[in-house]
């Protein structure tokens, strides 16, 4: 029998293997060269055949695929988590997490960089540790987000990781105000440590100011980050900021306009609340900042008797500014609390120019500067000459020029809201004005609007079909009767052109008789397909109406 | 209480939805095998409102207005038909394109017609604090901002997937009959009600 191989003696094709798998020449009987043939490979039941071994590390043993692979695999892990900052017991975490999930066996390809980041996050969550964000992981992956997101969610199932703890937005904010080149590079570490307490501080509001709920994180990250740049004049671009950050700029806008939205909404509990604008929040954020402060500082329930302490209760005098129109912030204060100011201030009034409009101990405010700071709000707003009537000097005492980073560094930041909360410890905290989610307001108000039309388009239903039993009192029935051929001609103009698509879908559900508060959820497309183009439910419709 | 009136003219069943609140149904999704080998390049020259393209997707897709559905009609004769507001609607529609395609030459007969999925939705008219939710219900819950603004929150009995949003907005999907979804909405209400932001 002939077979591929010839004997390396006798040259004739006549090498067979033998029992314990040695290649012998039939002929001449002489033994072949070993060939890498295996007659068991792994086990009694494994393959038979001739296996060829990709490289060697040593004399004993062999690499082969398996082991490459999960020498590559580590290498990977090790260059990818290294990449994002995890430390060496993190590291080792993410390695034998991936073990669990893989039972040892890693993986090659893109589909494995894309593993890797995402338990790297499910380590950094589940670690409390360095939070990046998935769009960062992503981005440093060169992936998808989505790709990266659906790992991570395929992990914490698998793993049966309920309760991960939350992505931490501060420390998110942390490390990007410190790493990120617009701010470390032109910021004092003392400016910086500061910004750091102002942005938890914000981050904190905006959690229980619900514009973290349901929200990616990172945009509001960047949000704070500018509105603190900007409070503390570090000049910052949201471009670059939400560039370096990986976040969608236009979102990172909207973050920005509702944060100091909200903050506007916050200072109206100051005495000059209803002169503060998005446009001069800036202006008003370091009294923001330490009015909410002090109103976190009270356990709820209790009040704020600064009074007692030396200085003035904030609650009083909004509710002074409340009852009065032509309220006068300096004028109050002078009156009511101007002795204990200057008890407290002990003749140093000079110095006391320049010192702090809040005393961190306690959360007084002293007369002199919450004087100053309005009149140097008012001096520089023309909208709030209305509240200041006399122009008169406020206080003789406060010469020099008070400048609003003065009272910026009066702030201390040793409040609670300062550090890291726990959601509960945010949530008990009063911190002066409670916000309802902008979605949960925008449905609110769209349901407002869509009654409004509802009503209206039941008025116009019941001027067509009952014009002579129109009531006295309709406005617009007196008009008509009451003005000139040529008025109604414009009349009915121009509520033809107040009218549109929304109101003559409205009118048409209602003449179907769709109920009104369905109509006021405003699913329109489905409301139309059940009772408007269904023509059982027409003709059930018409013939009752035929039988009236 | 018990003259509230939400859908259609029907007073709400107050032991049926102690909520007070009936989800709406806004899409349902149901599939019919219509029994016979379909060709659907014939189809798609023949019928109106339908295309096919067999690079993109091996089905026929079709339209109808009344009710306003779509179907995808597959050559092995099974279909799926998708849109309708209701399961009334929904099977008179399947059956409608049956008959669609019986005028087109195909033996097609009208078999094991099935709801497979019904999807509602309602408002409860409150703000939830969702981080509270998803910590205190974790075995359900998954809420991850940063890929999707609301909660999923899989219900096991019934077997009912729930996305809840922080504006109150609730959706809820994978019911087979309009009672689970209901039920499950009633399930739901009192653990939504504990995380609910009041206005101080």
């Amino acid at each position: 029998m002939e077979t591929s191989r010839s004997c390396k003696n006798c040259k004739k094709k006549t090498v067979i293997r033998d029992e314990i798998g040695t290649l012998v020449c039939e002929r001449c009987g002489v033994e072949q060269e070993f060939d890498n043939f295996q007659s068991h490979f792994s086990g009694v039941d494994g393959p038979q055949g001739t296996f060829i071994r990709i490289g060697s590390s040593s004399s004993k043993g062999d690499y082969d695929y398996k082991g490459l692979k999960i020498y590559h695999a580590t290498q990977k892990i090790e260059e990818v988590c290294t990449r994002l900052g995890l430390s060496s017991a993190s590291i080792n975490d993410v390695r034998r997490m991936m073990e669990q999930i893989t039972e040892g066996e890693l993986g090659a390809g893109n589909w494995f960089n894309i593993f890797i980041g995402a338990c790297s996050y499910v380590v950094m969550r589940k670690n409390r540790g360095t939070s990046f964000s998935m769009a960062e992981i992503a981005a440093e992956l060169g992936c998808e987000l989505h790709e990266l997101g659906r790992m991570v969610i395929r992990v914490i199932n698998y793993l049966n990781l309920n309760n991960l703890p939350d992505f931490d937005i501060i420390m998110s904010f942390e490390r990007a105000i410190k790493y990120c080149n617009c701010f470390s590079s032109n910021v004092p570490v003392e400016k910086l440590d500061k910004m750091i307490k102002v942005g938890r501080l914000l981050l904190n509001c905006s959690v229980k100011w619900f514009l973290t709920t349901g929200r990616q994180p990172l945009p509001v990250v960047v949000a704070v980050l500018v509105f603190v740049g900007e409070l503390n004049q570090v000049k910052v671009s949201i471009e670059k900021v939400a560039k370096e950050l990986h976040a969608g700029l236009v979102t990172c806008k909207k973050r920005l306009v509702e944060l100091k939205e909200t903050l506007v909404k916050a200072a109206q509990a100051l005495p000059w609340g209803k002169n503060v604008t998005v446009k001069n929040i800036m202006q008003n954020a370091p009294l923001v900042l330490q009015y909410i402060e002090m109103k976190s500082s009270f356990k709820t329930g209790e009040k704020m008797k600064f009074c007692e302490m030396g200085g003035f209760d904030l609650d009083e005098v909004v509710n002074e500014c409340l009852k009065k129109d032509d309220f006068d912030i300096d004028n109050y204060i002078t009156e009511n609390y101007s002795s204990q100011c200057f008890e407290r201030e002990s003749g140093n009034s000079d110095s006391a120019a320049g010192t702090n409009f809040d005393n961190s101990d306690t959360g007084k405010i002293l007369l002199e500067h919450s004087s100053n700071v309005y009149k140097k709000f008012s001096s520089g707003n023309d909208f709030v000459k209305s509240v200041d009537r006399g122009g008169e000097d406020y206080s003789n005492k406060a010469k020099k020029d008070f400048s609003l980073r003065m009272c910026n560094k009066t702030w201390t930041g040793k409040s609670d809201l300062s550090r890291k909360l726990f959601l509960e410890e945010i949530l008990e905290k009063n911190v002066g004005y409670d916000n309802m989610p902008p979605s949960f307001v925008a449905g609110v108000l769209a349901c407002k609007r869509r009654r409004e039309k509802i009503n209206a388009a039941k008025q116009r239903i019941n001027k067509i079909m009952k014009p002579s039993s129109s009531a006295p009192g309709e406005q617009k029935s007196l008009t008509l009767v009451k003005c000139s051929q040529d008025r109604k001609k414009i009349k009915r103009k121009a509520d033809a052109m107040n009218v549109d698509w929304e109101d003559y879908i409205i009118e048409t559900l209602l003449l179907h008789q769709v109920k009104e508060e369905e109509i006021e959820q405003g699913h329109y497309k489905r409301m139309l397909d059940l009772y408007v183009f269904d023509s059982a439910k027409t003709s059930d419709i018409l013939k009752r109406r035929k039988i009236k | 209480m018990a003259d509230q009136v939400l859908e259609g003219s029907q007073p709400v069943d107050l032991a049926k939805h102690p909520s007070g609140i009936v989800p709406t149904l806004q899409n349902i999704v149901s599939t019919v095998n219509l029994d016979c080998k379909l060709d659907l390049k014939a189809i798609a020259l023949q019928a109106r409102n339908a295309e096919y393209n067999p690079k993109r997707f091996a089905a026929v897709i079709m339209r109808i207005r009344e009710p306003k559905t779509t179907a995808l009609i597959f050559a092995s004769g099974k279909m799926v038909c998708t849109g309708a507001k209701s399961e009334q609607q929904s099977k008179l529609a399947a059956r409608k394109y049956a008959r669609i395609i019986q005028k087109l030459g195909f033996p097609a007969k009208f078999k094991d017609f099935k709801i497979q999925n019904i999807v509602g939705s309602c408002d409860v008219k409150f703000p939830i604090r969702l981080e509270g939710l998803a910590y205190s219900h974790g075995a359900f819950s998954s809420y991850e901002p940063e890929l999707f603004p609301g909660l999923i929150y899989r219900m096991k009995n019934p077997k009912i997937v729930l996305l809840i949003f922080v504006s109150g907005k609730i959706v809820l999907t994978g019911a087979k009959v309009r009672d689970e979804t209901y039920t499950a909405f009633e399930n739901i209400y009192p653990v939504l009600t504990e995380f609910r932001k009041t206005q101080q």
